[in-house]
């Protein structure tokens, strides 16, 4: 149902998120898959020069950055539809690219003229070439939304029917928006590792610990999907339980840290039915190790003459914001002065959000903000009560960072001050390298 | 030349106006004759050449970022994207560029300036006009800009958004320039034409009418590249004003009462330096590009000519070859034996290999990303292509390939060079898989003027020792193209023959036959 538009601004700078058609990326993180991309010339190189290059270097792999087909739709296809010229470089595609899978996502001009692309890739899948195709038009949402459209095309076009047997202990995981969040490698690689740890079998879809397509074609049998997320793959999630049978199981919280860790796996195995032997030796195992590097961080953290900064603002999407507010609060015991969500959550998952923050622990509770708006974050931060010493933002926020003297720490895009590539910040390994990260920025600007 | 017309808002893309193609394929010889400056063209200046055209195609850059790539890096003023919020995720990239640009000159380092409309799907359906005025106040009410830009996108340009009639509005209104930028993506097959249409809106509306002149005053149309031409043009006494990146709206409503402009590049600087030659009778240097020793001299001796200096010139060229003349001497021994492949804009890859072929650097191959025949100015003192062939030879293997990757590849094999130049992103990386080191050009100032060959031969020095890393990582790489691609040696045989993608035999190749049948429900609904 189209809305009549608010005559409210809902004008946007400085862009913390793409468009729906960002969500190709959806496609490039499934290793073997070629996303094709139905829309202008410049949607495709906007799309990956930001959330890919610009944001942690992170690089484009196979099926990505400059590499990957585009129509570059001209005035002819305006005037005239674009169905025939998608169809020949569909066809070509297939012809000069390798690929298990290919993902068509359109953009603006497809869905405004109103293109039959279910009708073109129709067309091939019945020549069973594996192509999916969804609509991603830029003025349908962001690339959080995109999201969730292409993982729904790929099951719905590409996976299929099932009613077979489920497999007792393998889980999907649907977590952090590959390339948006800019650690999200290796983020994923540390959330299967200390899943397996307790016994499950992972399907964790996404990046280099994914088998790609045929992982994929194993999401049916899966006993249950984990949604990892405040919000995003619920709508997945709950697609899979009506096709599939499928329950789930939703911890809004990422674990970062020992103790937020620890708890995530306690919920998840039990859930599961993990042998609580098993969890409870992996956490053991884990903790050891984790708390050895702690306990050498605590003379740091503890005697360094000239005092370390406590209050911090987060600004980044409501998942990474939460996940890293828990654990500043929780493990290192840091103040949260300033909350602000920046990726626009669907409005029914705004009160749960707020919610999981006035339980940060049993005595802090945190009102957070919703803005996307650049000018208006960057006032809020400037105009804050209590002034924060650490910002956990993006590379936008550098500016008012430098003029309140807060130390910035880039988690989330765009991050073009960072150059990552397997580091992680989740779980028990990530929240190590998070703590190098936060404190090598704070004590490098001392003097 | 063609009288460059500012009644209208819109631009005339460059294809309407050069005859500008992004497809080609051949050697640099034939494509200076069967270009609009030959006399042995058969139609003509302005004419459109033999482009051509194939099924497969990879991601091109839009009108549109160009336009955020200029107007958004203004100084004090603010660029509005007319658009859904997907046009401006490249705004972190122009960002980066801007205050590493705003570092390299010397200026106060912050964020640009860039504001989305957000436009929703509401907006499709009822239009998008009303939310242009909402942004318009609120971009006035946050930073009181000395002028706003409005870009449009392939979006508003579709549902019809009267744009022209709210920045009139609102000119009116705020009582500085709101100057629309049509720049739909789907308008143009070359980005380029968002350059000029950015550069059509200031000379529309930031450009003052002269009341004085400032004889030593020279606009350099360039980028974000750094300060090379302020100390060469001080030799003749003269400042400059670069614009239109990182320059306040001060610096562009000033270029009227230059002396002369120049460009770092003529596919950037065409349509204002002719703009600013007709509307505004500031004259343009009727030169080569300052590229090399042949180009530098008279690049010189031109801008010399138009603004009296020539007593100043000829001592100056003298003492400059004299000073590089044993540092060129020193890195011609070093890079003797090396290969080169230059893929960048056109005319920026005109002077290019003619500072490598200077230098002895050999040069058979390049990929430039479009071709214009011909200039705005329609003289040929600017064609740099027939400067470059006529004075350093042809170069055998010169594609025009809008930054296809595909085709890179091939011409890359094909070529085999010790080493790239490049600029625009998405072909450094390629290469780098392939074991060739590249140079990203990111300051494209580094090449200009006499020391332009010296910055550049040691640039390659530096460079050619990455194939260490490249040809390690091309060990352990596979490509994403077929057997059948890798296997062709003419990067544009899809043009030529492009009934082969409907080969099915071939189609079979690329799709594993050990995949099972899909099991589809809903597909196509």
């Amino acid at each position: 149902m189209t809305k009549q538009p608010s005559m409210k601004s809902e004008s946007i700078s400085r862009a913390r998120f793409g468009c729906a058609i960002g969500a190709m990326h959806t496609a490039v993180a499934i290793p073997g898959t070629v996303p094709i991309a139905d829309c202008g010339p410049g949607c495709a190189d906007k799309q990956y020069i930001s959330l890919v290059f610009y944001n942690g270097f992170q690089g484009s792999g196979y099926g990505g950055g400059a590499s990957l087909p585009c129509v570059n739709t001209t005035e002819k296809e305006v005037v005239f539809g674009g169905n025939d010229r998608l169809r020949e470089l569909i066809q070509a595609s297939t012809k000069v690219m390798k690929a298990d899978l290919f993902v068509v996502t359109t953009g603006c001009i497809s869905d405004i003229v109103g293109d039959d692309v279910a009708s073109v890739v129709g067309d091939f899948q019945k020549k069973n070439v594996p192509v999916v195709y969804a609509e991603t038009g830029g003025f349908r949402g962001n690339n959080f939304i995109g999201h969730e459209e292409v993982v729904k095309s790929i099951v719905d076009q590409y996976v299929g029917g099932y009613d077979g047997p489920k497999e007792q202990g393998l889980v999907n995981v649907w977590t952090e928006l590959p390339y948006q969040n800019t650690f999200w490698r290796g983020d994923l690689i540390e959330i299967k590792r200390i899943l397996e740890g307790i016994g499950l079998k992972v399907n964790i879809l996404f990046g280099h610990g994914s088998g790609g397509v045929e992982e994929w074609k194993t999401v049916p049998k899966a006993q249950f999907n984990l949604v990892l997320h405040t919000w995003l793959g619920l709508s997945v999630a709950k697609h899979l339980q009506a096709k599939y049978g499928q329950p789930f199981l939703h911890v809004p919280v990422i674990p970062v840290g020992s103790i937020g860790t620890t708890s995530f796996l306690r919920e998840v195995g039990t859930y599961a039915g993990a042998d609580p032997k098993k969890v409870e030796a992996f956490i053991k195992d884990e903790e050891s190790k984790y708390y050895k590097y702690i306990e050498e961080f605590s003379e740091f953290y503890c005697e360094y003459f000239f005092g370390v900064p406590s209050k911090f603002a987060v600004v980044t999407d409501s998942a990474y914001a939460l996940a890293i507010t828990k654990f500043a609060v929780n493990n290192l015991g840091l103040i949260p002065v300033k909350v602000i969500i920046t990726e626009d959550p669907p409005e029914e998952h705004r009160d749960a959000i707020r919610e999981q923050f006035h339980r940060i622990a049993d005595d802090v509770s945190v009102e957070v903000e919703f803005i996307e708006d650049g000018f208006v974050i960057e006032e809020a931060l400037r105009n804050s009560e209590r002034r924060p010493a650490i910002i956990f933002g993006t590379t936008w926020d550098r500016d008012v960072a430098k003029d309140i003297k807060a130390g910035i720490v880039e988690v989330s895009f765009p991050a073009s001050y960072e150059v990552v590539l397997s580091r992680s910040y989740v779980g028990y390994r990530g929240a190590l390298s998070f703590i190098e990260k936060i404190f090598t920025v704070t004590i490098s600007a001392s003097a | 030349m063609a009288k460059i017309n500012l009644e209208t808002t819109a631009v005339e893309s460059r294809e309407q106006r050069l005859g500008t193609i992004v497809y080609w394929d051949g050697n640099a010889q034939e494509l200076s004759e069967q270009s609009g400056y030959s006399k042995k063209s058969k139609c003509g200046k302005g004419c459109n050449l033999c482009e051509m055209k194939g099924p497969f195609t990879q991601p091109s850059v839009c009108s549109e970022q160009m336009v955020e790539c200029q107007a958004g890096n203004v100084r004090e003023a603010v660029l509005i994207q007319h658009a859904p919020i997907g046009c401006s995720a490249s705004q972190s990239m122009y960002n980066t560029i801007y205050r590493i640009g705003l570092a390299s000159r010397g200026h106060k380092v912050e964020n640009l300036r860039i504001s989305s409309t957000n436009l929703t799907e509401g907006d499709m359906v009822f239009g998008g006009v009303e939310k242009l005025r909402l942004t318009i106040e609120d971009v006035w009410n946050h930073y009181h800009p000395q002028a706003i830009f409005v870009g449009t996108s392939c979006a508003t340009g579709i549902i019809g958004d009267d744009v022209d009639s709210v920045t009139e509005e609102y000119t009116e209104k705020l009582g500085i320039p709101v100057i629309p930028l049509h720049c739909e993506g789907f308008r143009s097959k070359h980005w380029s034409t968002g350059f000029d249409q950015t550069q059509h809106g200031i000379l529309r509306q930031i450009v003052r009418k002269p009341t004085k002149k400032q004889e030593d005053l020279v606009n350099v149309i360039n980028l974000w590249g750094s300060d090379v031409f302020g100390p060469m043009l001080a030799n003749l006494n003269l400042r400059v004003n670069y614009v239109v990146d990182m320059a306040t709206v001060e610096e562009l409503a000033q270029m009227s009462e230059a002396a002369v402009t120049v460009a770092f590049c003529n596919t950037l600087g065409t349509y204002l330096a002719e703009g600013l030659e007709q509307a505004f009778g500031v004259p343009q240097a009727r030169a080569p590009q300052p590229y090399g020793v042949l180009g530098t001299d008279a690049w010189l001796r031109e801008i010399a000519r138009i603004t009296h200096r020539e007593h100043l010139v000829e001592d100056f060229i003298k003492s400059e070859h004299e000073r590089i003349a044993p540092q060129v001497e020193e890195l011609k021994k070093k890079l003797k034996g090396l290969e080169g492949f230059i893929s960048t804009g056109s005319a920026y890859a005109h002077g290019l290999i003619e500072v490598m072929r200077e230098l002895g650097v050999t040069i058979n191959g390049s990929v430039v990303f479009h071709h214009d025949p011909v200039y705005d100015s329609g003289d040929e003192s600017q064609d740099t292509l027939a400067h470059l062939v006529d004075n350093y030879g042809n170069v055998d293997n010169f594609v025009v390939s809008i930054r296809q990757p595909f085709q890179f590849f091939t011409a890359l094999r094909k070529n085999n060079p010790d080493f790239i130049l490049i600029r625009h992103n998405g072909l450094a990386p390629l290469a780098a898989r392939l074991g060739i080191p590249a140079a990203p050009l990111g300051d494209e100032h580094i090449a200009i003027g006499y020391n332009g060959l010296i910055n550049m031969g040691n640039l390659i020095l530096e460079i050619i020792e990455r194939k260490r890393f490249c040809q390690d990582l091309s060990k352990h790489v596979t490509h994403q193209y077929t057997d059948w691609w890798a296997a062709q040696t003419d990067p544009a045989i899809l043009a030529k023959h492009p009934e082969l993608i409907w080969d099915d035999a071939d189609t079979a190749e690329a799709i594993p036959s050990k995949r099972p049948e899909p099991v589809r429900d809903g597909a196509g609904q």
